[in-house]
């Protein structure tokens, strides 16, 4: 009961995911394109949770520059790294999807190339992060790259709809009603986990600061550091 | 001394930089152009195809290119010159939009400098051309925006000139996408005010962010 009561959000996060999962597969799958559509149910939910993970590194990132609290550039570098992941996912389960439904892997597609380019642009940002060593340097350039690269979002979402091509628009309106439910049922599965993986990576995120912190106070001397300059008394006229 | 006259100082400040070593004008441009005879011997030289390519080229040659001439900038100001301006008590919301200035412009004589190059090697479509005047600008200043924001926060890191079009790059997706879809509706004699619209917003979207996040940025690189 103990370990329920302390793991209630993975306890949670796995039920849904193993009902999300089942549901998945046992719901009828689409008239045309049989049961590869059913990846929808991963690709779908992975941009989702994508794009949620960097608007709460966007607000992390403000909230850091407003309180200057190193929690809040945490929460912004964690989402940001889950939110990279489940960028590559939703790619990688697109490509797979579009294999047999477009017959080829990559298309140059406005919804395709866009995600290509948010996925870099995050990997920028954790680039930029690996590169300041000082956490307080690290947060400040951070936050407002953090801020920056969230332009890109609406246009990923957008572009379905700006340059109308191969992908189809937002499922919510195209699609059957027990489709649409189970799609929204994934979405919520895939919510929860990212909040798992939040609070496991924010853990992991104090430590690594705890353990900075220790590392800057017990660093050792430099080599010569016990060496001084010479003063003025010691290289007077009567030394 | 007023916002806008510490701006104006900035900006000639960093224009009188590159004045005087004509970078943009003797190596940057000429080095554009050199890529843009290299790429029609790589896909081919068949005229109609390179009268298609030539408007997409000029634009990934421009955003490419253009991130030489942001990080020049940033190789310019050291640490003793952005202390001296500091020491000056220039608002850095002023150095933030005074760098930007300063760079669109550079960012604009580039556009301008290979703009003939491409007419002469590609002889793209040039149907509604009165509309660069217009293009032309919002990309630079664009640019010049997003150059000064990620030049801002690689400032003096080591890992600065890859990283730093590593930011870019992928960032200036939409100003690639609309100045070249905005071509394209022009050759088709579609309409191209949404395109505008998007180069507008994004200008915008960034200068706020820049303007807001000037302060930060000058904490972050002291």
């Amino acid at each position: 009961m103990t370990l329920v009561r302390r793991y209630w959000l993975e306890s949670v996060a796995l039920v849904l995911i193993t009902l999300s999962v089942f549901r998945s597969m046992t719901v009828a799958a689409d008239v045309t394109q049989g049961d590869v559509q059913r990846l929808m149910y991963v690709h779908v939910p992975s941009a989702w949770l994508a794009f949620l993970a960097f608007g709460v590194t966007v607000v992390g990132s403000v909230a850091w520059l407003r309180t200057r609290d190193l929690k809040w550039d945490r929460v912004a570098a964690s989402s940001a790294e889950i939110g990279t992941v489940f960028t590559g996912l939703a790619i990688v389960a697109g490509m797979i999807w579009a294999r047999p439904v477009w017959g080829q892997f990559w298309t140059w597609e406005p919804r395709l190339v866009t995600t290509s380019l948010l996925f870099f642009i995050y990997l920028g940002y954790l680039a930029l992060r690996r590169a300041v060593l000082d956490p307080i340097q690290r947060a400040r350039r951070a936050a407002i790259m953090g801020i920056v690269a969230f332009v890109q979002v609406p246009i990923v979402y957008e572009s379905v709809n700006w340059w109308r091509s191969l992908h189809q628009t937002q499922s919510r309106n195209s699609i059957d009603t027990p489709l649409r439910i189970t799609l929204l049922f994934a979405v919520i599965a895939f919510t929860f986990v990212y909040a798992v993986l939040m609070r496991r990576r924010l853990e992991l995120a104090r430590i690594e600061a705890e353990i900075e912190d220790r590392q800057s106070v017990d660093e050792p001397e430099l080599a010569g550091a016990g060496i001084t300059a010479p003063t003025l008394e010691e290289v007077g006229p009567g030394a | 001394m007023s916002f806008w006259h510490q701006v104006f100082e900035i900006s000639r400040k960093d224009l009188l930089v590159e004045a005087r070593t004509a970078e943009v004008l003797t190596m940057t441009a000429p080095f554009g152009a050199v890529a843009l005879i290299l790429i029609p011997l790589a896909v081919g030289t068949d005229a109609p195809l390179l009268s298609q390519l030539g408007p997409g080229l000029y634009w990934t040659i421009v955003l490419l290119f253009g991130v030489l001439i942001i990080l020049r900038k940033s190789a310019v100001d050291g640490p003793a010159q952005r202390d001296f301006v500091r020491l000056l008590g220039i608002d850095p919301a002023a150095r933030f939009v005074g760098a930007v200035v300063a760079t669109a412009t550079l960012m604009l004589v580039f556009e301008i400098l290979l703009a003939p190059v491409v007419l002469a090697l590609y002889n793209p479509d040039v149907r509604g051309w009165g509309w660069l005047l217009l293009i032309l600008p919002l990309v630079a200043i664009g640019l010049g925006l997003l150059g000064t924001i990620a030049g801002g926060v690689t400032t003096s890191l080591g890992t600065r000139t890859s990283l730093t079009p590593l930011l870019i790059v992928p960032l200036s997706l939409p100003l690639l996408m609309g100045a070249t879809q905005a071509l394209e509706g022009l050759r088709l004699g579609r309409g191209i005010g949404n395109w505008l619209v998007l180069l507008f917003a994004v200008d915008l979207a960034l200068a706020v962010s820049g303007v807001l996040a000037a302060r930060p940025l000058e904490e972050a690189i002291s």
